[in-house]
């Protein structure tokens, strides 16, 4: 494994934003309820968390578990309807008081990375302009961050390639990498490696492993049990409810 | 990366769609830009034609007027003819410089393709052309038409025979005539570049028209008396058409004006359709992208970048179409002229459409507007897509 890039190097700004009693994430009586016409359905049904910078927390539970809802609050791409939530130093949402959508961007391209199961490139860039999209956002340059990046998570020889010319596992380190360009605090995954052979599989979630332990805090949401034991947290998540074991 | 090469790289997704929407803001724009063109082209040229003139009335036999004048112009063969009587009585008349009579005929030449046209025409032509130069510099004077087979070519009718040389000989199987070559004309920029001038007798007697001209051509000492003037040869002659040039020249500028309103108004709907087009693409590339957009909302888009991604994108699409059209309508503007002609009266020879920057320009602004309208929606409702209903859509 190249490692060509420490992250720890650049990611300061991140190191230090942290809620007042030290977490990056703290979620209490979290809920998100949705309206589908005149039904609620109540994905979320007040739950506490926190996350630690550098921590590795495993949200595991069951299809529908309510796994993607609690990955869009943290992320600032949905809103709570009720229960408070900080983000890297941001209120996201307090009882009804929200963040405007403007700081929720801002605290995106700043602070957060997300990956999906199924990697979400954009299919007419190449790895290399994949990897440099968020940096369009943030009014940056970073060429070479993005290469020094694709080199970290070994593909430094796929730089020109397409999308459709490489491999699942290959896309999934493409997508990490640009998660990663603006160096967050925090990388929100939903179930990156749902897509990928038990190899690949490993081998991605040994990179987690180790951007986490150069400080990177992540939020990886899979129903895999197998992978709950690797992370430094389990969060069980049923039926919109944390259950303690 | 920036946002304006994300744009393009967008447009690559469906490069056939985006190809086709091109190919339609190049057309409309290409065609604006040579009508616009053509326009102050045909208006310069046919100004300039009739000002050359220093022809104020023409007197022909009766008929359309507007045709007839036009057949007179352009060349061509008109069925009545005038008594030659009637050019020496306009000369004695009151206000008149100058009245020279022609005689017009035309011999085609359907095998090769041409139509000579014969004028027979006396030394007073010579006097009324005084603008006329030979292509040795000097003034033609009235010894050129003294013999009786003496031709004088216009410039192109020179340049169709082939003559160079004075003394030159051309043979008239028709008319089984010889004629020998007393000079060449310079280019006047005009038709009457492309006639063959012989000595009136001359004509008469070969055409087998003896004591008749088509037309008498008359200068005014004061051009500001045309109408009264016109009014007494039309209370002194029956069975002529008096015209005058100011009058027809108006009448020409107000035909082509409603031409050109009508050719605006069909240019204004191919260029909304084309917006319409446009508009279409983008709304389609919206609606297809849709959970790209949401990606990119993940990465830290705002609704602005994504409203001015999708904007930037119908930009790139219709100034690149634009700027096509225009490269298009510059290469193809040989060939519109062409057409153009055959459908216009009086075309003046000159070239018409030439790359004018100030057509050029609106054409540009025309195109930048429709884009910039037509952008408005799709990007709109790109900045409307909900982020998580995108993630979760296929
Ligand atoms: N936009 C929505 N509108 C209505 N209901 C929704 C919406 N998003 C999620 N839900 C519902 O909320 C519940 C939780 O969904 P969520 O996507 O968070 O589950 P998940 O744990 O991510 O499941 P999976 O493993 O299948 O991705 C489900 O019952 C789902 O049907
Ligand atoms: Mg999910």
């Amino acid at each position: 494994m190249a490692r060509g890039v420490h992250l720890t190097d650049h990611r300061n700004k991140g190191w230090f934003i942290v809620t007042r009693n030290g977490q990056l994430v703290h979620a209490t009586g979290l809920s998100r309820t949705y309206t589908v016409g005149r039904r609620e359905i109540p994905a979320l049904r007040g739950v506490d968390f926190s996350i630690n910078r550098g921590e590795f927390v495993v949200l595991l539970g069951p299809s529908g578990a309510g796994k993607t809802t609690t990955l869009n609050l943290v992320g600032g791409l949905d809103r709570p309807t009720g229960g408070s939530l900080s983000v890297a130093g941001e209120v996201v949402a307090d009882g009804s008081v929200h963040a405007k959508e403007s700081r929720l961007n801002a605290l995106r391209r700043e602070h957060l990375g997300f990956v999906f199961a199924e990697f979400h490139l954009l299919p007419t860039l190449s790895a290399l302009e994949n990897v440099q999209v968020p940096l369009i956002w943030a009014d940056e340059s970073g060429r070479d961050r993005a290469e020094a990046l694709l080199c970290r998570v070994g593909l430094g020889h796929r730089l020109t390639h397409r999308p459709d010319e490489l491999s699942g596992g290959e896309m999934q380190r493409v997508a990490l990498a640009r998660a990663l360009i603006n160096q967050p605090a925090l990388l929100l995954a939903d179930e990156p490696t749902a897509n990928l052979d038990t190899n690949t599989r490993d081998e991605i979630f040994g990179l987690l492993r180790e951007l986490s332990d150069e400080g990177l805090a992540i939020l990886f949401a899979t129903h895999d049990h197998e992978l709950a034991e690797r992370g430094d947290t389990v969060l069980r998540l049923s039926d919109g409810v944390i259950v303690h074991d | 990366m920036s946002l304006t090469r994300l744009a393009i790289k967008s447009l690559l997704l469906r490069p056939a769609r985006t190809l086709l929407t091109i190919v339609s803001v190049a057309a409309s724009v290409a065609v604006l830009f040579s009508l616009l063109s053509f326009n102050s082209g045909y208006q310069e040229g046919l100004q300039k034609q009739m000002q050359q003139m220093g022809v104020h009335l023409m007197v022909v036999p009766i008929g359309c007027p507007y045709e007839a004048a036009s057949l007179v112009l352009e060349g061509g063969e008109i069925e009545n003819y005038l008594n030659e009587s009637v050019a020496e009585e306009i000369a004695g008349m009151e206000g008149v410089a100058i009245a020279a009579p022609s005689l017009m005929h035309a011999i085609v030449r359907p095998e090769d393709g041409r139509t000579d046209i014969y004028l027979g025409v006396d030394e007073k032509h010579l006097e009324l052309k005084n603008w006329w130069r030979l292509n040795d510099g000097e003034k033609p004077g009235p010894g050129l038409l003294s013999e009786d087979d003496a031709v004088l070519l216009g410039w192109d009718a020179a340049l169709i025979e082939k003559r160079e040389a004075i003394g030159e000989r051309i043979w008239v199987p028709e008319i089984e005539s010889e004629f020998s070559v007393t000079g060449i004309l310079e280019p006047t920029g005009t038709q009457d570049d492309g006639f063959f001038y012989v000595p009136l007798r001359t004509a008469q007697e070969q055409f087998g028209l003896e004591g008749k001209i088509t037309a008498v051509q008359v200068r005014l000492t004061d051009p500001s008396m045309a109408a009264e003037v016109a009014d007494a040869l039309d209370a002194r002659f029956a069975g002529v058409e008096i015209i005058r040039m100011e009058e027809l020249l108006g009448s020409m500028t107000a035909l082509m004006d409603s031409a050109r309103a009508l050719i605006f108004a069909i240019v204004a709907v191919v260029i909304a359709i084309s917006g319409v087009g446009v508009l279409n693409t983008m709304l389609m590339s919206v609606f297809e992208r849709t959970r790209e957009i949401g990606v990119l909302r993940a990465t830290g888009a705002g609704r602005l970048h994504i409203f001015s991604l999708v904007w930037t994108e119908t930009l790139a699409l219709t100034v690149i179409g634009g700027v096509t059209g225009l490269g298009l309508a510059a290469v193809a503007a040989r060939g519109v002229e062409a057409v153009i002609k055959r459908f216009v009266p009086m075309a003046p020879q000159e070239a018409m459409t030439r790359f004018d920057p100030h057509a050029a320009l609106i054409c540009v602004l025309a195109i930048l507007g429709v884009g910039l309208v037509a952008g408005i929606y799709p990007s709109l409702r790109a900045a409307q897509i909900r982020t998580i209903e995108a993630l979760r859509s296929e």
